[in-house]
C-alpha cells in the first residue's frame, strides 16, 4: 500500500558514528531540512488502517466459516450420493416452460421499466445541473439510497402480503428496488452532459421542460438505455430469489420443486434460468455495444449514412427536376416539399427496427404479466392495516444475541467471499488483460470464462451447491466468491488495460522480465482501481449475503424468511433495519475509500 | 451624428449595468444603445465582459445593478413566460455552435421553434408540417438543405455554425446575438459565416450584436464597434468614420496586451471625435 511512511533514505550517506565532522553533520541536517517531507494525510492513514483491519477480519471470517480441503472432500462424496439419488435432470413440458420463461422475462422487464420511468424525475431532481434546489436534491438522493439499501426480497415479501396473487408484487418489488441504482446512474449521465445545447434551447425561449427534452434527453439517451439493459440483467438474476418469497415465475417453480424434494426438476429449472441469464447478458451487451457504437460520436456510421444519402440524392433530384436544369435555383417550394420526405437511410432503418422491436417487447411483457390493474386501485384501503403489523420492530421470539450473531455471520460470509474473490480475480483479471496476458489466446479464453461466470446468478449457484454438497454457509460463501470473480475479474482486467503503457515500456527497456514489469509498472498503476473495485465488490456481496439465508446458505436471511412466513412482521422490520444499517455503513465505507484513493 | 435622418428606435438599451460574480466584476457600469437594423460589434480582450453583456440582452444573466431594456421590455422584471417569449425574439449564436450532436440537422433547426411550439417535443414527427417546411427553408438559405437528415456531429465546424444560424432564424428573431461566432473556425469558413450573417441581417432588417476579438474583421464587417475593457465601455464609434489607412494602421498593431489595446482605443476615440467634428 502506498501509504507506508518511508524515512527519507539517502543512499551513500555514511552511517558510521563518529566519522562525521560537525560541519558535515550540519550540512546533512540542512539537506534533510530542505528535502520535502512526504506528506500523508491522516485520512489516508485511517483508510489504510481500515483496509488492514478488514483484511484481518476477512482472514478470520474465512477460517471461521471453515472452508477447508477435508470438508470439501466430504462434500464431494455427498455430491456423489446426491447424483445417485437424483438420477436425471428433468424439465417441465415445453409449453409450460415457454410460458414460465416468458412470464419471468416479462415480469422482470416490466419491473425494470417501472423503475426506469420513476427514475427519470428522481434523477432530474438529483443531478446537480438540473435540480431545482438543494432540498429537492437531498430528497431525491435519499430516495435512491433507501430503495437501493432495502433488498428487493423485502419489498416482495411486503407486496405479496398486500396483493397476495399475480405478478404485481414482483413488478413492484423489482421496480422500487431498482430505482436506487438506475436513478443514480441516470443522474450521473445528466451531470456529464455538455451544457451548451441546453443553454441554446433556453436562449431560444424554451421552457424548463423543453430544455430537458430537447437539450438533455438526446444527450443522455444512449447511456440511459445502457443502464436500463444492465439493470435488467441484474433483475433477471435476482428474480430467482423472489420466487422463494412467492413471486410467480421460474424461481417459484424451482423453489416448489426443491421443497417437494424433486431435485431433478429443481436442477432442471436452475439450468434453464442459468441459460436464460447468459442469453440475456449476451443480447444486452450486444445491443449496448451496437448502440454505444453509433451514439456518441459515431464517425463510422455517420460517414456511412452520409455516403448513403449522397448516393440516394442525385437520382431523386434528377427525377424531380426532370428536363429542367439541376441548378440550386430549381423551384424552392417543390424542393422543400420533396425534402420533407426523410430518406430511408441505413441509420433510419436501423433505428426504426430497434425501436419497434423494443415496443413489441414491452407490449409483450405487459400482456404476459396480465397485470391486475384493478388491484392497484383497491389496495390502498388495505395498506394501513398491514402497515401497523410491521410496527414496532421487535426480535420476537429470538434473543438479541442470536440475531446479532446471524447478522455477524452474514457479514463474515461477505468478507470471506470478497477475500476469495480478490485473490482469484487478481490472477484471472491479470490473465485477461491485454498488456499482461502471455498470449492473445489466453486473454480471449479468460475473457470468455469471465463472461460465462458473470452470467451465473449467485443464488442459483448457491442453491446448486447447497443441494449438491449438503453444505450451508460454506456453499454460500463459495457461490458468492465464484460469482464475484466474474465481476471483479473483469473490472480488474479493464483497469489493468487502462494503465499507461509508458512505464511498462520503460521497464521492459531496462531488461526487466515480464513478471517484473507486471509487478513494477502494471500493478502499482492499477492499485487505486483495485481498492475501489474491491470495495464495490464488498458492497455488492453484503447485499447479496443478506439474501443467501433464504435459500439455506446461512446468515440473517434465514430468519428474515422465517419471520415473514410466520407472520412476525415486527421481526421482519427489525431485521430489515439491521440490514439497512449494515448496508449503509458498507456503502459509506466504499464511497469514502473511492474518494480517498481517487 | 445629429444630422442623421430619423433615428430608428432603440431595441437594446443597457443603462449603467454592473454585474458581479462574487469578487469578479464582469460588467462595470456599461451603457449601450443599439437601434433597429444596426450591425454592432463588441470588441475586447478575453475576460473583458463581452459574453456577459450579450447574455444580459437575452436575459440569461440578470444585472447586479442598472437597467436592461430589450424590445421595449424591462428584462429583469419579466416573469418566466414573458421572458421566454422575449428570448424567442432574440436569436443567439454561440462560439461552440451548441447543436445536439446526436440529433439530425433538421431536428436541431426545429428546436429554434420550441418557444412557439410549446410543450415537450421528441423526434421529428412531433413537429408540424409547416414548422418542418420553414426549417427546411432556413436550411436552404444557409445552403445546407441536402444535409437535413444527417447527424449534426457529422458536419464540419463551418457547416455546424450555419445550422446554428438556421436554428436562430427558426425563431423569427428581431435581434441576433452572436458570441464570437467564428472563433472556432478556419479563416475560410469564418469569412463565409460572417458574410452569411450580414446578408441575412440586411435581408430581414435584423439588429445584430456580435462579439469578436479580431479588430480587422470588426472594422470591415460592422456598422459600429463598441470596445469593452474590464467590463467598461471604453469605445463606441461608427466604422464609417474610420479611413482605410487608419484601419490598416490598427490592423498592423493588433493588441497583444491590455495596455496596447487601451492605446488603440484612445486613438480610435480621438479619431472618431475629429471625424464627427469634420
Ligand atoms: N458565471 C460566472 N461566474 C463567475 N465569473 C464569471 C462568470 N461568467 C463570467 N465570469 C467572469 O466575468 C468576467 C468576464 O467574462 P466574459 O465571459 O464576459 O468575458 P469575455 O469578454 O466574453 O471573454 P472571452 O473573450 O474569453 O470569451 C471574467 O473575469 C469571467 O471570469
Ligand atoms: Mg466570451
Amino acid at each position: 500500500m502506498s501509504t507506508v511512511t518511508r524515512t527519507p533514505a539517502r543512499p551513500g550517506a555514511p552511517t558510521t558514528a563518529g566519522s562525521d565532522t560537525e560541519a558535515e553533520k550540519a550540512e546533512q541536517e540542512a539537506l534533510a531540512a530542505r528535502a520535502p517531507r512526504r506528506r500523508i494525510s491522516p485520512e489516508r492513514i485511517a483508510a489504510a488502517l481500515t483496509i488492514v483491519a478488514l483484511l484481518v477480519a476477512s482472514v478470520f471470517a474465512l477460517a471461521g466459516i471453515g472452508i477447508n480441503p477435508a470438508k470439501m472432500a466430504q462434500s464431494w462424496s455427498n455430491a456423489e450420493r446426491f447424483f445417485g439419488r437424483v438420477g436425471a435432470i428433468s424439465f417441465p413440458e415445453p409449453g409450460e416452460l415457454l410460458y414460465l420463461t416468458g412470464l419471468t422475462l416479462g415480469l422482470v422487464i416490466c419491473g425494470t421499466l417501472l423503475a426506469a420511468v420513476i427514475s427519470v424525475p428522481v434523477a432530474y431532481l438529483a443531478a446537480s445541473n438540473t435540480t431545482p434546489g438543494n432540498a429537492w436534491r437531498a430528497a431525491a438522493r435519499f430516495v435512491g439510497v433507501l430503495t437501493r439499501a432495502i433488498p428487493d426480497v423485502v419489498f416482495a415479501m411486503v407486496f405479496v402480503l398486500i396483493f397476495s396473487l399475480g405478478t404485481l408484487p414482483g413488478i413492484l418489488a423489482i421496480g422500487i428496488h431498482s430505482i436506487g441504482m438506475i436513478s443514480k446512474l441516470f443522474a450521473d449521465a445528466i451531470e456529464q452532459i455538455d451544457e451548451g445545447p441546453r443553454l441554446a434551447v433556453r436562449a431560444a425561449g424554451g421552457s424548463r421542460m423543453q430544455e430537458f427534452t430537447a437539450g438533455v434527453l438526446p444527450q443522455v439517451l444512449p447511456s440511459w438505455i445502457a443502464t436500463v439493459l444492465h439493470r435488467n440483467d441484474i433483475n433477471l438474476r435476482g428474480s430467482v430469489i423472489l420466487g422463494y418469497v412467492g413471486v410467480v415465475g421460474l424461481g417459484m417453480q424451482m423453489s416448489f420443486a426443491f421443497k417437494s424434494l424433486d431435485y431433478g426438476l429443481g436442477l432442471g429449472y436452475a439450468v434453464v434460468i442459468f441459460i436464460l441469464c447468459v442469453i440475456m447478458e449476451l443480447v444486452s451487451s450486444a445491443v449496448r455495444a451496437a448502440m454505444l457504437g453509433i451514439a456518441p460520436t459515431g464517425r463510422g456510421l455517420g460517414d456511412r449514412m452520409l455516403r448513403g444519402i449522397r448516393r440516394g440524392r442525385p437520382v431523386r433530384a434528377g427525377a424531380q427536376t426532370g428536363a429542367g436544369r439541376p441548378a440550386p435555383t430549381a423551384t424552392p417550394a417543390a424542393a422543400l416539399e420533396a425534402a420533407l420526405r426523410r430518406p430511408w437511410s441505413r441509420g433510419r432503418i436501423r433505428t426504426a427496427v430497434w425501436g419497434w422491436l423494443a415496443v413489441a417487447v414491452v407490449i409483450g411483457s405487459i400482456l404476459i404479466c396480465d397485470i391486475a390493474w384493478g388491484d392497484l386501485a383497491t389496495v390502498w384501503a388495505k395498506i394501513p392495516a398491514i402497515a401497523v403489523q410491521f410496527w414496532p420492530p421487535s426480535f420476537g421470539s429470538y434473543d438479541v444475541e442470536t440475531m446479532l450473531g446471524a447478522m455477524g455471520e452474514t457479514i463474515a460470509i461477505a468478507l470471506a467471499a470478497t477475500l476469495l474473490t480478490l485473490i482469484v480475480s487478481i490472477v484471472v483479471g491479470s490473465l485477461a488483460a491485454r498488456n499482461v496476458a502471455p498470449s492473445p489466446g489466453v486473454r480471449a479464453g479468460t475473457r470468455f470464462l469471465l463472461v460465462v461466470v458473470r452470467g451465473i446468478p449467485e443464488i442459483i449457484l448457491a442453491i446448486m451447491l447447497i443441494v449438491i454438497s449438503g453444505l450451508g454457509t460454506q456453499a454460500g460463501t463459495i457461490a458468492l466468491a465464484i460469482g464475484g470473480v466474474g465481476l471483479l475479474g473483469k473490472l480488474l482486467a479493464d483497469s489493468f488495460e487502462e494503465v499507461k503503457a509508458g512505464p511498462e515500456r520503460a521497464l521492459t527497456a531496462t531488461g526487466a522480465s515480464r513478471l517484473q514489469v507486471y509487478a513494477g509498472a502494471t500493478l502499482p498503476q492499477g492499485t487505486r482501481a483495485l481498492i475501489g473495485n474491491t470495495f464495490y465488490m464488498l458492497d455488492t456481496n453484503i447485499r447479496c449475503a443478506t439474501l443467501l439465508g433464504i435459500v439455506g446458505a446461512g446468515g440473517v436471511g434465514y430468519y428474515l424468511l422465517n419471520a415473514s412466513q410466520g407472520s412476525n412482521y415486527g421481526t421482519v422490520t427489525a431485521i430489515v433495519l439491521m440490514i439497512l444499517v449494515t448496508v449503509l455503513i458498507v456503502e459509506g465505507l466504499a464511497m469514502w475509500m473511492r474518494r480517498v484513493f481517487r | 451624428m445629429t444630422n442623421h435622418e430619423k433615428p430608428a428606435e432603440a431595441v437594446v438599451q443597457l443603462t449603467r449595468v454592473t454585474k458581479r460574480f462574487g469578487a469578479t466584476t464582469a460588467l462595470d457600469g456599461a451603457s449601450l444603445t443599439v437601434r433597429r437594423g444596426e450591425i454592432v460589434v463588441l470588441l475586447g480582450l478575453s475576460g473583458s465582459g463581452k459574453s456577459t453583456l450579450l447574455r444580459h440582452v437575452d436575459g440569461l444573466e440578470l444585472p447586479t445593478e442598472g437597467a436592461v431594456e430589450v424590445l421595449g421590455q424591462n428584462v429583469p422584471e419579466l416573469d418566466g413566460r414573458r421572458l421566454r417569449s422575449l428570448r424567442s425574439k432574440v436569436g443567439f449564436i454561440f462560439q461552440q455552435f451548441e447543436l445536439v450532436p446526436s440529433l439530425s440537422v433538421l431536428e436541431n433547426v426545429l428546436t429554434g421553434s420550441l418557444a412557439t411550439a410549446r410543450g415537450p417535443r421528441l423526434g421529428l414527427w412531433s413537429y408540424g408540417r409547416s414548422a418542418k417546411l420553414a426549417a427546411l427553408g432556413h436550411l436552404d438559405r444557409v445552403g445546407l438543405l441536402d444535409r437535413a437528415y444527417q447527424r449534426a456531429d457529422t458536419l464540419s465546424g463551418g457547416q455546424q455554425q450555419r445550422v446554428a444560424i438556421a436554428r436562430a432564424l427558426m425563431q423569427n428573431p428581431e435581434i441576433l446575438l452572436a458570441d464570437e461566432p467564428v472563433a472556432s473556425l478556419d479563416p475560410e469558413s469564418s469569412d463565409q459565416v460572417m458574410a452569411l450573417i450580414r446578408e441575412i441581417a440586411l435581408d430581414r432588417g435584423l439588429t445584430v450584436l456580435c462579439s469578436l476579438h479580431q479588430v480587422d474583421l470588426a472594422l470591415s464587417w460592422a456598422d459600429r464597434i463598441v470596445g469593452l475593457r474590464h467590463g467598461e465601455v471604453v469605445l463606441d464609434t461608427e466604422t464609417q468614420g474610420l479611413t482605410k489607412s487608419q484601419v490598416m494602421e490598427i490592423y498592423g498593431r493588433v493588441a497583444t496586451s491590455t495596455r496596447q489595446l487601451a492605446a488603440i482605443e484612445v486613438e480610435l476615440l480621438t479619431d472618431a471625435a475629429t471625424d464627427s467634428v469634420r
